[in-house]
C-alpha cells in the first residue's frame, strides 16, 4: 500500500501557485495493476513523479515499504551523447544493482537494439529510446513500475515483449500507468485511478474506472 | 527477493539482485556514477584535455613575458613564470570549479527523477571532475616547467597543499549556494557569470598585493581568492613573504561559506527540484 497523506502540492506560476493538490489524503492499494486516467493537466504525471521521489510535495508525506520504479517516461535519466550500454551501466550503478553485466544482458536482451546499444543514443529513433528506457526498468526488480505512456511508443511486437515481461513479474510485482489510450490501459491494468480536481477514486474495476472517465 | 546463494542464479529466470545499501553507499554509487558519466561527457569536443591543458599554459607564457619585458625575469624574489603559473592556475581552478559546480545542478536536473540522485551529489561529482582535471594541468605545467629550466622546489608543500584545496573548497561552497539559487531564478546564472569575471582582476593573479599602496589594500583583501594566491606563492619562495595576508583568514572564510552553503542547501533542495 502506498499512503499518501494531507498532500499538498503547487506549482509557482505568473498567476499565483497553481494547485495540484490539497490536502490530498488517499490509500493506493497494492495488488492491482492501476491506471491512472485523467484529461490533461490533471496531475497525473505529477502524482507519479510525487510517488516515485523524483518531486516532493509542498506539504504532507508519502509513507511506503515497497520499492517503487523511477517514472519511466520516454527517456528519463538517458544521456544523449553516451551510448546504450554507458547508459545501462548508469542507472545501475545508481540503483544498486549488484550484478552490473547480468544486468546488462537482460537488458541487451529486452531493448533488442542490436549493433545500436553501443552507438550514442542520440542516433537512436524515436521508437528505440523508450524501448531503452523501458528494458533498464523492467530489469530491475521493483514492487511496483511506474509506467508513463512508454509502452504507446513501442511497436507491436514491443509491446508484447512488455506485457509478457510484466505479466511474468505480475504475482510480485505491479505496475502503475498512465495513459491516453484505453486499448493500452485494458491491456496492462485490472484497476483504476480516475483524477480529476484534485481527487482521486479508486475503481476496482477497470471498466467501471473508464466508464468514470468518460463521463467526465 | 533477494537471492543470495550461488547455486539458486543457475536457474534460467534469475532475478537482478538489487543491494540493500546504507545512506553512504547510495552517495557513494551515486557519486562515483555522476563521475564517470562526466569523464565521459565532459571532454566531448575535438580537442578534448588537451584544451584544458593548453588554455592556461598559453595564458601563463603569454602573461608572464609582459609582466617579464616590463619587470625582468624576477617579480618580488621569485621567477615571474612562477609568479604567474600560481596566479593563473589558482584563478582559474577557482573559477572553473566555480562554474562547473553551479551548472552541474542544471545540467543533471533531469536525473534527479532517480530518488537515489540529489543535487549535492551531482556538484560533488562535478567538482571531483574539475579537481582532476585541475590537478592534471598543474602537474603537466610542473613539468613543463621543470624542461625549460626554472628552479623547483616548495620551501612550504603543506602551505600549498591546504591553500590549493581551500580554494577549491571556497569555489564548490559558492557553486552550491548559486546553483541552487539558478533552480529558482535562472537568471542568477548570468550573475554569476557577470560577478566572477572581476574576480581575474582584483585577485592578485598578476599582480602582488605589495604592488598595491598600503593604503589601497582594504579595497582587495577581503577576497580569500587573493589570500590564497598570495599564500602559495610564499609557500613555494618564503622570501616571497606572506604580509597582508593570513592562513587563518582564508580557512575562516571557507568554513563560513561551507556552513551557509550547506545550511541553504538542507533547507532548499527539495523545493528546489520540485519546481
Amino acid at each position: 500500500m502506498i499512503k499518501l497523506e494531507n498532500i499538498t502540492k503547487y506549482y509557482p506560476s505568473r498567476l499565483g501557485k497553481q494547485y495540484i493538490f490539497k490536502n490530498l489524503s488517499f490509500d493506493i492499494p497494492s495488488g492491482h495493476n492501476i491506471g491512472i486516467l485523467g484529461s490533461n493537466g490533471a496531475g497525473k504525471s505529477t502524482l507519479f513523479r510525487l510517488l516515485a521521489g523524483s518531486e516532493y510535495p509542498n506539504g504532507g508525506k508519502i509513507i511506503t515499504d515497497l520499492s517503487l520504479s523511477w517514472p519511466v517516461a520516454l527517456a528519463t535519466g538517458i544521456h544523449h551523447q553516451m551510448t546504450g550500454r554507458e547508459n545501462t551501466r548508469f542507472i545501475a550503478r545508481v540503483n544498486g544493482i549488484a550484478d552490473l553485466d547480468e544486468y546488462e544482458r537482460r537488458v541487451i536482451k529486452f531493448a533488442d537494439l542490436g549493433k545500436k546499444f553501443d552507438l550514442p543514443v542520440k542516433s537512436y529513433s524515436s521508437g528505440m529510446k523508450p524501448r531503452l528506457a523501458f528494458a533498464c526498468s523492467i530489469g530491475i526488480d521493483f514492487d511496483v513500475y511506474l509506467i508513463d505512456e512508454v509502452t504507446s511508443v513501442g511497436d507491436a511486437n514491443f509491446r508484447k515483449k512488455a506485457k509478457e515481461a510484466l505479466l511474468e513479474r505480475s504475482e510480485k510485482a505491479n505496475v502503475i500507468m498512465v495513459s491516453h489510450e484505453m486499448n493500452e490501459i485494458r491491456q496492462f491494468c485490472d484497476s483504476a485511478i480516475v483524477l480529476n480536481k484534485g481527487e482521486l477514486t479508486f475503481y476496482n474495476d477497470l471498466e467501471q474506472g473508464i466508464a468514470q472517465y468518460q463521463a467526465l | 527477493m533477494r537471492l543470495n546463494n550461488s547455486h539458486i542464479l543457475y536457474e534460467s529466470q534469475i532475478m537482478t539482485t538489487v543491494l540493500k545499501r546504507n545512506k553512504w553507499e547510495i552517495w557513494r554509487d551515486v557519486i562515483f556514477a555522476l563521475f564517470a558519466r562526466e569523464i565521459r561527457t565532459g571532454f566531448n569536443d575535438k580537442f578534448g584535455l588537451s584544451w584544458a591543458i593548453i588554455n592556461p599554459v598559453i595564458f601563463i607564457s603569454v602573461l608572464s613575458f609582459i609582466r617579464g619585458s616590463l619587470g625582468g625575469p624576477e617579480t618580488h624574489t621569485i621567477p615571474t613564470f612562477t609568479f604567474m603559473a600560481i596566479g593563473i592556475l589558482y584563478i582559474q581552478s577557482f573559477l572553473q570549479t566555480l562554474g562547473g559546480s553551479a551548472r552541474s545542478i542544471n545540467q543533471n536536473k533531469a536525473l534527479f527523477a532517480f530518488r537515489q540522485v540529489q543535487p549535492l551529489s551531482a556538484v560533488l561529482a562535478g567538482a571531483l571532475f574539475s579537481l582532476l582535471i585541475k590537478i592534471t594541468v598543474i602537474i603537466v605545467t610542473i613539468i613543463i616547467m621543470y624542461f625549460i629550466g626554472i628552479e623547483l622546489n616548495i620551501s612550504n608543500p603543506l602551505l600549498f597543499l591546504a591553500c590549493f584545496i581551500l580554494l577549491w573548497l571556497s569555489a564548490v561552497a559558492l557553486g552550491l549556494i548559486f546553483g541552487i539559487a539558478e533552480l529558482f531564478v535562472k537568471e542568477i546564472g548570468k550573475v554569476r557569470e557577470l560577478v566572477s569575471r572581476p574576480m581575474f582582476f582584483i585577485s592578485a593573479t598578476f599582480f602582488s598585493l605589495q604592488d598595491i599602496p598600503r593604503q589601497y589594500w582594504s579595497f582587495l583583501d577581503w577576497n580569500p581568492v587573493l589570500h590564497a594566491i598570495e599564500l602559495s606563492r610564499s609557500a613555494v619562495y618564503s622570501t616571497y613573504g606572506s604580509e597582508g595576508v593570513s592562513l587563518e583568514y582564508l580557512s575562516g572564510t571557507v568554513l563560513v561559506l561551507c556552513f551557509f552553503s550547506l545550511a541553504t542547501y538542507h533547507i532548499c533542495w527539495k523545493q528546489a527540484i520540485s519546481r
